[in-house]
């Protein structure tokens, strides 16, 4: 059972490396689409609006 | 290559996007459930060996994202187009990710197992070299000045940088390694246990569909980030009309009657409404 420890940290670490990145790039996502709003005055996110 | 860059489209479309995220998340939860609580521990090195359910399909994605860096590197310098660029961009990205992530899940398995963090086994030094080359790449990435210079460094660099990859792979083999060698991907029938090998191949599956998606959200990032670096006139600019039809007369600015002619004006003359400053006519010495 010592050995959970090592086993817990590295599933955490793993999910929690790929939920901060996805977070990350939702940051990005949406500095880049504020910035080209400001710009041009209209959303250009590539999501197409209905 | 077109139809690599056609099924990365399709990929990056919000629907794919939605039900890869959806699958990523249900496959992850299952990989966990059943790496953790379902299958038996290992009988020799006990239950760290489920580590393995992350580690062996975390490094199957980082060859993978490389692999990819590869083809879109040998796709924009054989065509020029900088939509391959922005792939191997996007999977170098990822793939400096989960080369970490690969060395830290083999760190914690190896303290345990082996007795240490690190040793400077010839898999752990190739794959450190690795996860340099490609920081490298993306560092690179960041100094060049121009975007066509950036893709032309950038590519060249991941056509060579993949040279590690086989290296890594074979290192087990080549060399006398503390790490074990290969189970799965070796010649021959896989030398590890049913209900291990089909926990190992759900994980393959579902870190491959993880990466997938966060290629599809990384590519749209991509695209969005290089639209922001742009110049703000290409931006801003209305777009194109359409072409006026043959036999329709441009229309008249709102200042000036349609319906007046303007006054052919012979050599020499100044129209009335010139500035007075306008010489009558250009000095013979000014083209000197």
């Amino acid at each position: 059972m010592h050995d959970a420890g090592y086993v817990a940290a590295g599933y955490t670490l793993t999910l929690g490396t790929l939920a901060a990145y996805r977070w990350h790039l939702a940051v990005r996502a949406r500095r880049a689409r504020r910035y080209v709003t400001a710009v041009t005055g209209r959303a250009r996110s590539g999501r197409r609006r209905r | 290559m077109r139809h690599l860059y056609r099924a990365l489209t399709v990929l990056g479309s919000h629907r794919a996007q939605r039900v890869m995220g959806v699958a990523t998340l249900a496959g992850l939860v299952a990989t966990v459930v059943i790496g953790l609580f379902v299958v038996p521990p290992d009988a020799t090195q006990g239950d760290v060996q489920r580590l393995m359910y992350a580690h062996v399909p975390v490094a199957w994605v980082t060859f993978l994202a490389f692999g990819v860096v590869f083809i879109a590197s040998v796709g924009y310098l054989k065509t020029g187009r900088i939509q391959w660029d922005r792939v191997a961009a996007a999977s170098a990205e990822i793939g400096v990710l989960f080369c970490a992530l690969t060395i830290v899940l083999g760190s914690l398995w190896g303290r345990p197992v082996w007795g240490t963090w690190w040793t400077w086994d010839p898999r752990l030094t190739t794959t450190a070299v690795l996860l340099l080359i490609y920081v490298g790449y993306l560092s690179l990435r960041k100094v060049a000045d121009s975007p066509v210079r950036r893709a032309r460094w950038a590519a060249v660099v991941g056509v060579v940088g993949f040279i590690d990859v086989p290296i890594v792979h074979e290192s087990v083999v080549w060399w006398r390694s503390l790490h074990q060698q290969a189970t799965v991907l070796r010649l021959g029938a896989p030398t590890i246990a049913g209900s291990m090998l089909a926990t190992l191949m759900l994980g393959f599956v579902t870190f491959s569909l993880a990466y997938g998606y966060l290629m599809a959200v990384r590519l749209r990032v991509g695209r969005l980030e290089d639209r922001s670096a742009a110049p703000v006139s290409s931006l801003s600019a209305p777009r194109a009309r359409r072409p006026r039809p043959a036999g329709v007369p441009a229309p008249a600015p709102a200042d000036v009657p349609a319906s007046v002619p303007a006054p052919a004006l012979a050599p020499g003359d100044v129209p009335a409404s010139a500035p007075a400053d306008i010489p009558t006519s250009v000095p013979s010495d000014s083209h000197a």
